[in-house]
């Protein structure tokens, strides 16, 4: 046994990652990890790794109780973390990055370059990785990236490995050599622990398997004692309560029809799909299946290569979001503090920003205006604020969603595109998000809500889309589970 | 709308009274009309560009440029003079000089997406060095004398540039907190994404920012001219500093999003008393730079400390 965790706890402020996780692993073996988005594989590996601390439970490291609290005292013991591509230096080469920070120095502090490049040449030639010291890393594909991360994670002699979807952003020529490599370092006796959300590639790699929900672990076993079907049951789990209970009405005439939308810089492939008035269309997928580049595309952020956007049958096809924003389209975006409030403006400055011209004549801004016509919808919405001038950026998440929400109704939109809109807000204000989209919906808007919360999706929506892959795999009507919409998302329709 | 707490608000405004109050006690001549119109005359030129910059900075960009554009524009103003157009006209084009400038900055930084710190130290050079090649490094001195009013004259009793100075400031206040074009600069400053994805013309704003920034540069460049009565080629050189430094003491951020009327009009008091007070206690000229230097370096510690708190 090369590492036991047991029991293991952690809260970030008033949010619990990890409620009591065990994970162990053998040398010699691939080590599945799975969950959900949010189930707590990522907090439980920064703690394996020496990022983060448990606030409670057991680390056996060989046999031995150990508390980790840095990267570096993990990384002492034998423990690595395979980073994302994005933390390379990329102006520097393959053997630089490989031995960055920890160069061995010669007299006076100075670097051996040459040394440096022969035990980059030695390392890459015992593992026969298709890289070359000298190489420049920002030369390399994400596959190359990937390697030199490998490289950097074992160049002192590791006994455990982590990799965290290595293989989300590969061709499959590309995964190929990864899992060839992953073979390599296990038949050499290391430990793996490999984090996927792809259910296509667990039996080509995985030894053993252990499912994480809600910072529980759920299942632990052999990966060959257990089907993929029982794997997607224990990831989404079933008890979740309902927090939302709603009408569904007739949906009314097609609003926005997208056709063969297809955009070459995120991936997007022939998506067609239709909106129609007062009617909610749940939109399914992991994480960079594509479900927000999707938005994006429609409401001319990123330039698309072919097909169109109708809106009430004729082209919209935005190429500004501005023209987007004139024809009644409302993006409201999966990270509101960083694309969707000026946090350091009034809520009243920022529920009229998208429609400034309501509240002005000749250019000339009526304050008093503004501040009724706000205060007006606030109280609509039941906005927690003290008033207009308020700082956005002091109030709740719930309640800076709903001036997001506000400064679109402001605008009189009819076309929104919600791109995880209970994000980072209390039970209560996801509730009180949910009545106002049905309010929307029965006032006759066009509704798209992507979410990752698939219990929400199927509360709320009408319908559901599932994407994966930059592709639309299935749809399903009212009253699909949750077992349905992961295999959509994860699997091919056909399989 | 308060953007910034009080204390904030009042602290430059502090500054600036105790400035004056302690200039009152230690030197005899510092409270005399003559001294006062003197200030007043000295700040003006900075006060008016400072204002221009004002709007650069609350979009959340900043113009380097400035001290080159004012040389620019006081110089082919002064050139028009000197061909004999009426006094009126060869001020106008002075102005429009500026503005021109400006809207070149602003044209590049919306269409070659390039950051405005970069295209405006690159127009740093190249303005200056057209003002140079048209003048042949020669300053322009045939210049009607009734042009000395604009930057000399009086009226009812008051210096001519503290009205026009006025008559500016009223007109950057009403248009940053009373108009849609005002509104979108502080949106644009405050956060650029939120701006554009709620359908701001963000770029078309943003030039129009750098151009008005130009137009009262422009229009300091003519002041300036006419106060020394020479188009000088190099005039207003190291002049952006002062721009920049009484915004950022008046309270502006170099984040974008915060800065007003009120804040750089006492940033731009506060630097030239300081003038003044080491003119008047003979204190040397090289000293100045220091204490307006280290002037701006607490103005924005004493900022950031704010924000420190704050979050």
């Amino acid at each position: 046994m090369l590492i036991q965790l047991q029991g293991i706890q952690k809260r970030f402020g008033g949010v619990t990652a990890l409620r009591g996780a065990d994970l162990s692993v053998n040398a010699g073996e691939v080590h599945l990890l799975l969950g959900e988005n949010g189930a707590g594989k990522s907090t439980l590996m920064k703690i394996v790794s020496g990022i983060v601390q448990r606030d409670a439970g057991s680390m056996l490291w060989k046999g031995q109780e150990v508390s980790l609290t840095t990267p570096s005292q993990a990384a002492e013991i034998g423990i690595a973390m395979v980073n994302q591509e994005a933390l390379l230096a990329t102006h520097l080469t393959v053997a630089e990055n490989i031995f960055l920070g920890r160069e061995e120095r010669g007299s006076f502090g100075m670097i051996n370059r040459k040394k440096v490049m022969q035990q980059a040449r030695e390392l890459i030639a015992r593992h026969n990785f298709p890289l070359e010291a000298e190489w420049r890393v920002d030369r390399l594909s994400p596959a190359g990236k990937q390697m030199v991360e490998i490289c950097r994670a074992i160049q002192h002699g590791s006994s455990l490995l982590i990799f965290d979807e290595p293989t989300s952003s590969l061709s499959a020529a590309e995964t190929n050599e990864v899992f060839r490599i992953v073979r390599d370092l296990k038949a050499r006796g290391m430990g793996i622990i490999y984090i996927t959300h792809r259910m296509d590639e667990l039996r080509q790699i995985g030894d053993r398997v252990t499912v994480l929900r809600d910072g529980h672990t759920v299942h632990t076993g052999a990966l060959a004692d257990v089907s993929t079907h029982h794997l997607i049951a224990h990831m989404v789990g079933r008890n979740v309560e309902a927090i939302y209970e709603r009408e569904h009405l007739e949906p009314g005439a097609p609003v926005l029809e997208v056709r063969n939308l297809c955009v070459k810089k995120t991936g997007l492939e022939k998506i067609s799909l239709t909106l129609r008035a007062g009617e909610i269309t749940g939109m399914a997928g992991l994480i960079g299946a594509g479900r927000t580049e999707l938005c994006r595309a429609i409401f001319g952020i990123d330039p698309v290569d072919s097909g169109e956007v109708l809106l009430h049958g004729t082209p919209l096809n935005a190429r500004t979001p501005r023209e987007a924003v004139q024809a009644g389209v409302a993006l409201i975006t999966e990270d509101r503090q960083i694309s969707g409030l000026a946090l350091r403006m009034s809520i009243g400055d920022n529920v009229t920003m998208a429609n400034v011209e309501r509240i002005s004549n000749f250019g000339v801004l009526k304050h008093a205006m503004q501040t009724e016509l706000a205060t007006e919808l606030g109280g609509k919405m039941r906005l927690k604020a003290a008033s207009p001038a308020q700082l956005a950026g002091t109030l709740s998440g719930g309640n800076q969603q709903k001036v997001v929400i506000a400064k679109w109704l402001f605008r009189q939109a009819h076309v929104f595109l919600f791109d995880e809109p209970t994000r980072g807000i209390d039970i209560g204000a996801k509730a009180e998000v949910f009545e106002l989209m049905g309010e929307l919906a029965r006032a006759g808007a066009a509704i798209l809500m992507v979410s990752s919360e698939l219990q929400e999706l199927i509360q709320v929506a009408d319908r559901i889309v599932v994407m994966r892959q930059g592709h639309i795999s299935g749809e399903l009507p009212q009253g699909a589970s949750q077992e349905q919409i992961m295999k959509l998302a994860i699997l091919d329709s056909a399989a | 709308m308060k953007k910034t707490p009080l204390l904030q608000k009042l602290l430059p405004f502090l500054s600036l009274i105790i400035l004056f109050v302690a200039l009152s006690i230690a030197s005899p001549y510092f409270l005399t009309p003559n001294n006062l119109a003197s200030v007043a005359r000295q700040t003006a030129v900075f006060n008016t560009m400072a204002l221009g910059m004002t709007i650069v900075i609350i979009t959340g960009g900043i113009d380097l440029s400035v001290g080159s554009i004012l040389g620019l524009s006081g110089l082919i103003g002064t050139m028009a003079l000197e061909r004999g157009v009426p006094i009126p006209v060869g001020i106008g084009i002075g102005i429009l000089t500026g503005a021109v400038c400006g809207f070149l900055n602003g044209f590049a930084i919306t269409r070659l997406k390039i950051a405005p710190f970069i295209v405006t130290l690159g127009a740093l050079g190249i303005y200056r060095g057209t003002a140079l090649i048209i003048s042949n490094g020669l300053p322009v001195h045939k210049i009607p004398a009734g042009f000395s009013f604009l930057g000399e004259g009086n009226l009812l009793g008051i210096p001519f540039v503290v009205w026009l100075l006025v008559i500016c400031a009223v007109s950057v206040h009403f248009l940053l907190e009373h108009t849609r074009s005002g509104r979108y600069a502080f949106a644009i400053g405050s956060n650029k994404i939120a701006a554009v994805y709620a359908g701001i013309p963000v770029d078309f704003h943003t030039t129009t920012v750098y151009a008005i920034g130009g137009m009262l540069t422009g229009l300091a460049g003519m002041i300036e001219a006419s106060r020394l009565m020479t188009g000088q080629p190099t005039a207003g050189q190291g002049y952006e500093l002062q721009a920049i430094a009484a915004v950022v003491i008046g309270g502006g951020s170099l984040n974008g999003g915060e800065g007003s009327v009120i804040g750089t009009l006492i940033g731009a008091l506060i630097m030239g008393l300081l003038s003044n007070g080491a003119d008047l206690l003979n204190v040397s000229n090289y000293w100045q730079q220091v204490v307006i230097g280290a002037v701006i370096i607490l103005a924005v510690t004493l900022d950031e400390l704010r924000k420190r708190r704050a979050r």
